[in-house]
């Protein structure tokens, strides 16, 4: 049972302009109306999944989840919340079996998993923008750092 | 190939999991005293009612006719015979293997004090029984006290505290989780715990329980004297490995059953997996016991993965790594992180809500504490777990992935130099 990796969000960085619309796109797609213009930046509810951060020379880095083929988050899980699916690949956390106990933040060496700001309880991570075909932040992307692969 | 697995927890599930993965036909089957599938790391939330133990389970759903295993559930292992490839379990009966795995874990340790064994109203935590046992004395008493500050023992408290129990913590060490925290860290949190009814004894040990003449427990006699009243005591002074039924086995055991990286024990088609055995781990270099989560998925992955003929080594067996989180307050913590030596060097960043402490030693983290804010946590234990040297260590609180980025062919990252990459 050889898990399949549908789809792959790839990073190209040197094409990464800094500009966050992917953090925006992805805070919005979070939110009940999923609009950026009503994003409300100071709400520590919208939280970005995907992060752009400075790189050694000072130039902009997309670290997104990468849905690994082993990943570290999943084999830490001690709640049986955050599953690897074997047909697409993808990596996704069930809030309601999560037990808010931060062993898979201790384990992906990539820090992609957060504890939700609000209430401090559950994980919150990528989900490949459960039900879309593209995810947000690669639709948003203007520069094509991000982009999508199928297999 | 006939399978059999003693233990249906992380280590004895993964195996089953993995075994069926690669050996569709084979004939797996798995033994245990659970009588049901359930996560030990949240016996506690049993306690404190905020979940029921139903909502513990960390299994797929319909597991074992998914996998098609054979689950023999409320089952005790008594004895194992090596010669005849058998196991014996409650009732006389024998069943037979040509491959085994020893995932039994570990039971609580309950330490030689006066009265303790009479006592009706003493528990470890490890078991269902044990939570749901817990629940019922606690209807009856406003009082408990928790022997050992460590995780379980605080996770204890903080449940008991939680609904509504006077809770007393008595530790021998001189502050709360000794072995994943410094003083600073651990003080934080007691102040939080003392807010919420919950009081401590530090260097202190407790020698003697209290019975009424039916031995309900009616309190706890401290070293010093000290008196401390209560209805009920949990005791989480540290685990020893489920190893009584290889008492007249050749199967070497050192604190646990001893295991290589293949998880393979010194009798031939016998593997030990998690909680158990001893291996040599990560960190340390040091054979030792490695009784956390993680480790027992991995290892259970590992020897499930040897038993069906697909050789696969344990490459990290990094075990020194804590996460924790009591009233809103989260902590995570790896390697050593007590004193530092002398030629160690620590750095340390403060603000209202956040506390952090990285141990260096010769450019390479020994240790780390991060309270508060966790996010990029995994970064600096994945640093500490490949021994990576920091050539700027002054910036490790800004430090994120950036700035190890590298990416494999398949777009999955990976820390340049250390894996395969391009
Ligand atoms: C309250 C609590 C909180 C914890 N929190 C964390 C945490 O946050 N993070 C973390 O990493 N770890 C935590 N742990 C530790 C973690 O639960 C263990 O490392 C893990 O469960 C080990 O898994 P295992 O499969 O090796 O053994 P166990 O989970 O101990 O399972 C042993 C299995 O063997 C069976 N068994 C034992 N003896 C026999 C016998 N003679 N015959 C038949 N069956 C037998 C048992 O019924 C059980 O099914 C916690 C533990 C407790 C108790
Ligand atoms: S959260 Fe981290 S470990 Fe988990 S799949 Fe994503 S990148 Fe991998
Ligand atoms: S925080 Fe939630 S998703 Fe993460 S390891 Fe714990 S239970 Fe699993």
């Amino acid at each position: 049972m050889a898990v399949k990796q549908g789809r792959r969000i790839l990073i190209n960085k040197d094409l990464c302009q800094g500009c966050k619309n992917c953090q925006l796109a992805c805070m919005a797609e979070h939110t009940g109306n999923k609009s950026v213009l009503l994003l409300d930046l100071e709400n520590r509810a919208n939280q970005a999944r995907n992060f752009i951060e400075p790189g050694n020379d000072g130039k902009p880095v997309p670290i997104l989840c990468r849905h690994c083929d082993d990943p570290a988050c999943v084999t830490a899980c001690m709640s049986g919340a955050m599953t690897k699916n074997p047909y697409t690949g993808e990596v996704s956390c069930d809030i309601n079996k999560c037990a808010g106990c931060w062993m898979c933040v201790m384990s992906c060496p990539f820090g992609i998993i957060q504890p939700d700001r609000v209430n401090g309880t559950r994980a919150v991570k990528c989900d490949f923008c459960a039900g879309r075909h593209i995810p947000r932040c690669v639709e948003a992307c203007p520069t094509g750092a991000i982009t999508m692969e199928q297999r | 190939m006939k399978y059999v697995i003693l233990g249906a927890s992380a280590a004895g599930i993964n195996a089953a999991k993995t075994i069926r993965e690669l050996d569709p036909n084979g004939e797996i089957t798995i033994v245990s005293k659970d009588k049901a599938i359930y996560s030990r790391c949240m016996l506690h939330h049993v306690i404190s009612q905020g979940r029921q133990p139903r909502e513990i389970n960390f299994a797929e759903e319909n597991f074992f006719e998914k996998y098609n295993i054979n689950w023999l559930a409320g089952q005790e292992v008594l004895g194992l015979n090596t010669e005849e490839k058998t196991v014996l379990l409650t009732g006389d009966l024998k069943i037979s293997y040509d491959r085994l795995l020893i995932a039994t874990g570990s039971s609580s340790f309950i330490p030689p004090i006066k009265n303790l064994a009479a006592a009706k109203q003493i528990f470890g935590l490890r078991n269902i029984e044990d939570a749901v046992a817990v629940n019922l004395a606690a209807e009856n008493t406003g009082a408990a006290v928790v022997i050992g500050a460590g995780l379980i023992g605080m996770d204890a408290a903080y449940a008991l505290a939680d609904r509504g129990l006077e809770v007393t913590v008595i530790e021998t060490a001189e502050h709360i989780l000794p072995l994943q925290l410094d003083k600073t860290a651990a003080q934080k949190y007691e102040k939080l715990f003392r807010q919420n009814a919950v009081n401590f004894f530090f260097k202190e040990t407790t020698v003697e329980i209290k019975l009424d003449q039916d031995n309900n427990v009616r309190g706890v006699v401290l070293q010093s004297g000290a008196f401390v009243h209560c209805g009920l005591v949990i005791v989480a002074a540290g685990v020893r490995s489920n190893i009584e039924f290889l008492k007249n086995t050749n199967v070497k055991i050192g604190r646990g059953i001893q295991v290589n990286s293949y998880q393979e024990t010194s009798v031939p088609n016998i593997y030990a997996a998690g909680d158990v055995c001893e291996s040599t781990e990560t960190f340390t270099g040091q054979v030792s016991l490695t009784p956390i989560w993680p480790s027992a998925i991995l290892q259970g992955r590992t020897a499930g993965s040897n038993m069906a003929a697909i050789p696969r080594q344990l490459e990290i067996n990094f075990a020194f790594k804590n996460s924790m989180t009591f009233y809103g307050l989260h902590t995570i913590s790896f390697g050593l992180t007590g004193q530092a030596d002398s030629d160690s060097k620590e750095l340390i960043y403060q603000d209202a809500g956040n506390y952090k402490k990285i141990i260096f030693k010769d450019g390479v983290i020994k240790g780390a504490i991060l309270q508060g804010d966790i996010s990029n946590s995994g970064l600096i234990g994945k640093l500490v777990q490949d021994k990576t040297k920091i050539s700027h260590p002054e910036q490790i609180f800004n430090m994120t992935y950036a700035n190890f980025f590298a990416q494999k062919e398949n777009g999955e990252f990976c820390f340049a130099c250390n894996d395969n990459c391009h």
